[in-house]
């Protein structure tokens, strides 16, 4: 069976970095799935989720805050502006901090930068995403 | 020889000064400790990004259309050359270094042979005419480029002590791919000090724009490769053969929208690793210059305390040769 080599790396490290199956990416076209042997790709990626089919089968699902994908014949690489692994997430801090920057755009309106503003709450928001999903992977995995 | 007291006095002031550059090696250690962690840290995501670029560079060559900023360039006209050097000095041959670097960079003298192998030296040596340079200093030292080499400065920007984020080096970045769009700058080089290791730091000057391609420049892809440069340039040959067999990228939406975004990301994050890399240069550079100071101090002390003691056991002699003599003196 055949592998993607997959790196992701944030200009704070590298967040990930192994053999993959499959990958699942937000373009601004919306969502892709690279499989191997994918033909070069280059493509902006946009605040989501990010989901890894592992050699193990397992799924790994990394939130994302955009960025960019560069995919070669025999490799992927991922340049996110800031990138996190589910599992590192603390989701109840999550929604928190997702609380925070949507009420940040409510009040004081003249004050705030609103395209920060707004791609805080889509970084929020994709990390919350990924928590659930990672953590939904679970309850299926249980049953 | 000096009076036991003048060499006391040295001694204390020698003293005094130990105590300041200990200090300083102090602070300098612990800025160091936070520039390093935040060299390494970026340097994966600079190496692959800047390898993107090659990528694209590459494919830009065959198709000319692809992006301004990928396009091999016509003459070269006018050299613009970013500087990096410290704020402050106290930090050994660090700014003498890149400084010198940069002002003898053979793009700078045509003529040379080593402009022959560079693929846009070529025009530039046909033309027979020296380019225009143009500093952009970034760190006070660098105005020195002006003052002793005589070397226009277009722009000094603040350079901040620790960088953390990519928005600091962002208004340079801007002026400069505008000022390259614009056509004012042919070539953009970078002046800075690739950080190998604490005592070892490399002063480089890469050229940042047009991208080079040419196999015989040895700073490209080197940025944050220190020691491994040589290696960095087997890794990307390999990877051009092995990942890129020169094929074609689909570019999702479509290339204009993504390269207008990626491509000048990609030149910051350059800079913004070349600055992280020269910060992380200069407080190991001011942190090994005091530390040799220090170290000079203590030598001092003990030499100085050995004339002391000499000239204290000289001044007992005398006196008792005098105390002894008077007594001789008295009993005749």
């Amino acid at each position: 069976m055949s592998t993607i080599h997959f790196e992701i790396v944030t200009p704070e490290k590298v967040v990930l970095k192994e053999e993959v199956l499959q990958l699942t990416v937000p373009t601004k076209m919306g969502e892709i799935t690279i499989l191997p042997h994918h033909i070069p790709l280059v493509a902006s990626l946009i605040p989501g989720v990010i989901e890894v089919k592992k050699t193990n089968n397992e799924l790994e699902t990394v939130a994302l805050s955009g960025g960019f994908i560069e995919v070669l014949p025999t490799k992927v690489v991922i340049l996110a502006d800031t990138a996190e692994r589910a599992a590192d997430i603390d989701e109840a801090r999550a929604e928190e901090a997702r609380q925070r920057a949507e009420k940040l755009m409510t009040e004081k309106r003249e004050e705030v930068d609103f395209s920060a503003v707004q791609a805080k709450i889509a970084k929020e928001l994709a990390r919350v995403k990924a928590v659930r999903r990672h953590r939904n992977r679970h309850i299926i995995k249980t049953d | 020889m000096a009076s036991t007291r003048d060499i006391t006095r040295r001694i204390k002031s020698v003293k005094n000064t130990k105590k300041v550059t200990k200090a300083m090696e102090l602070v300098s250690a612990a800025k160091m400790r936070k520039a390093v962690e935040a060299v390494l840290k970026t340097r994966s995501y600079a190496n692959l990004s800047w390898l993107t670029v090659i990528n694209l560079a590459k494919i830009a060559q065959k198709d000319n259309g692809l992006h301004e900023l990928l396009n091999q360039r016509r003459e070269v006209k006018k050299i613009g050359i970013i500087l990096i050097t410290s704020n402050r000095g106290l930090c050994g041959g660090f700014n003498a270094n890149i400084i010198n670097k940069a002002v003898n960079d053979p793009a700078l003298t045509p003529g040379d042979p080593a402009v022959l192998r560079d693929g846009a030296g070529l025009s530039l040596l046909r033309g027979g005419e020296k380019p225009e340079v143009e500093f952009v200093i970034l760190g006070k030292k660098g105005a020195a480029a002006h003052r002793r080499f005589g070397f226009n400065l277009a722009a000094e920007f603040a350079k901040p002590d620790v960088v953390t984020q990519v928005a600091e080096v962002l208004p340079v970045a801007k002026m400069i791919i505008k000022d390259y769009l614009a056509g004012k700058y042919d070539k953009i080089m970078l002046a800075y000090t690739d950080f190998v290791s604490t005592i070892k730091q490399a002063p480089r000057v890469k050229q940042l724009l047009p991208i080079n391609l040419s196999e015989a420049d040895e700073r490209l892809g080197t940025v944050g490769k220190g020691d491994e440069a040589g290696k960095a340039k087997e890794i990307i040959a390999q990877k051009q053969e092995k990942y890129f067999a020169g094929q074609e990228y689909i570019f999702e939406p479509n290339p204009r929208e993504v390269l207008n975004e990626m491509i000048p990301r990609l030149l910051e994050i350059q800079m913004f690793q070349a600055l992280l890399e020269s910060n992380a240069s200069e407080h190991s550079a001011r942190m090994v210059a005091m530390r040799n100071a220090s170290d000079a101090a203590d030598d001092m002390v003990d030499d100085l305390t050995l004339y002391y003691n000499k000239a204290r056991q000289a001044n007992i002699t005398r006196e008792i040769a005098e105390v002894v003599g008077g007594a001789q003196a008295l009993q005749r």
